[in-house]
């Protein structure tokens, strides 16, 4: 089954994530900070340039930035205008039958149409 | 007969609702928004002048005041044409149709008229509106293939946005004219 409870072979899993991320952190250490001339020396010369080294963190941050922007606009866009119908109906309210109505039994779960939901609420009962 | 009531609008601003009743099946409802403010008006001007104003200090031609003062014109009319809307209304006419027509400041008006044929229901809706939940009247028109259906829904009331207590007014006035459709087949 899927249990969240700690088994030996996710420790192994979450240990093994915990060496590889410190490695690749000292590695963006070394090719940030290291001078070009001492790699060339040790002989690792197919290095991309330094200038991605911080131009990869500001395009994530910046991305970031831009994306709450972009998660907030995208639902402004998909929420249904005030003339639309589907702020009233939609396919599945459409489609679905009607069961016969049977004497002391709990009515059927049904969606009810507007019309009928504005007398109940807003006129007088009669 | 006549009466005026006065409500708040969705975003606080006061209206006033005004009901008559033409005939015992033509009522007219009315909403009237507040008229264009003269310190709304005079700051707006005052910012756009004085925004003028530092611009030509810092490059030194008075193209720009007269450009600034052409702009405040030209916009202020272009807002009164159409944009300020100062009053929405109803007209129900039974058996007839709908009428609904919007009075902008500068005089104009904008009518629509839809057939009772086709008028389904008058409803209360709520809705999302700009990080908002909103109610407002429309108007359901219905198919004409399937009369269950709704083909369409035509806001009213958009730009003066009442509050649910008068719209709970308006739908029942409404209601009161169109049950009579239901009603009038048999007794006439």
């Amino acid at each position: 089954e899927n249990s969240p409870a700690p088994l030996p072979e996710r420790a192994i899993y979450g240990f093994a994530l915990f060496l590889g991320s410190w490695f690749g952190f000292i590695l963006y250490l070394i090719w940030a900070y290291v001078p070009e001339t001492w790699l060339f020396s040790l002989g690792l010369t197919y290095w991309p340039q330094k200038y991605w080294a911080v131009a990869l963190p500001v395009y994530l941050l910046v991305s970031v930035g831009i994306g709450y922007i972009l998660l907030f606009g995208i639902n402004m866009m998909s929420t249904a205008p005030l003339n639309s119908t589907h702020t009233i109906t939609d396919n599945f309210a459409r489609k679905q039958q009607q069961k016969k109505f049977q004497e002391e039994a709990i009515p059927a779960l049904r969606d009810i149409p507007i019309s009928e939901v504005n007398r109940m609420f807003f006129l007088p009962e009669r | 007969m006549a009466e005026e009531r006065r409500f708040l609008s969705a975003s606080g601003v006061p209206i006033a609702l005004r009901r008559r009743q033409h005939s015992a099946s033509c009522r007219e409802l009315a909403v009237r928004g507040p008229r264009l403010q003269l310190r709304s008006l005079s700051a707006a001007t005052s910012a756009v002048w004085l925004a003028a104003y530092g611009l030509f200090a810092l490059c030194e031609n008075s193209m720009v005041l007269s450009a600034a003062i052409f702009i405040t014109l030209l916009g202020l009319i272009i807002y009164l044409h159409f944009v300020k809307i100062d009053q929405e209304s109803l007209l129900v006419i039974g058996s007839l149709g709908i009428q609904v027509t919007s009075a902008y400041a500068s005089g104009k008006e904008s009518t629509t008229f839809i057939e009772m044929g086709q008028v389904k229901d008058v409803v209360i809706n709520e809705a999302i509106h700009m990080q908002k939940v909103i109610y407002y009247l429309c108007i359901l028109l219905q198919d004409p293939e399937d009369p269950q259906a709704v083909s369409e829904v035509v806001p009213l009331f958009q730009s003066s946005k009442p509050r649910l207590d008068c719209l709970i007014e308006v739908y029942k006035s409404c209601q009161e004219i169109l049950e009579q459709r239901k009603t009038a087949p048999q007794s006439s």
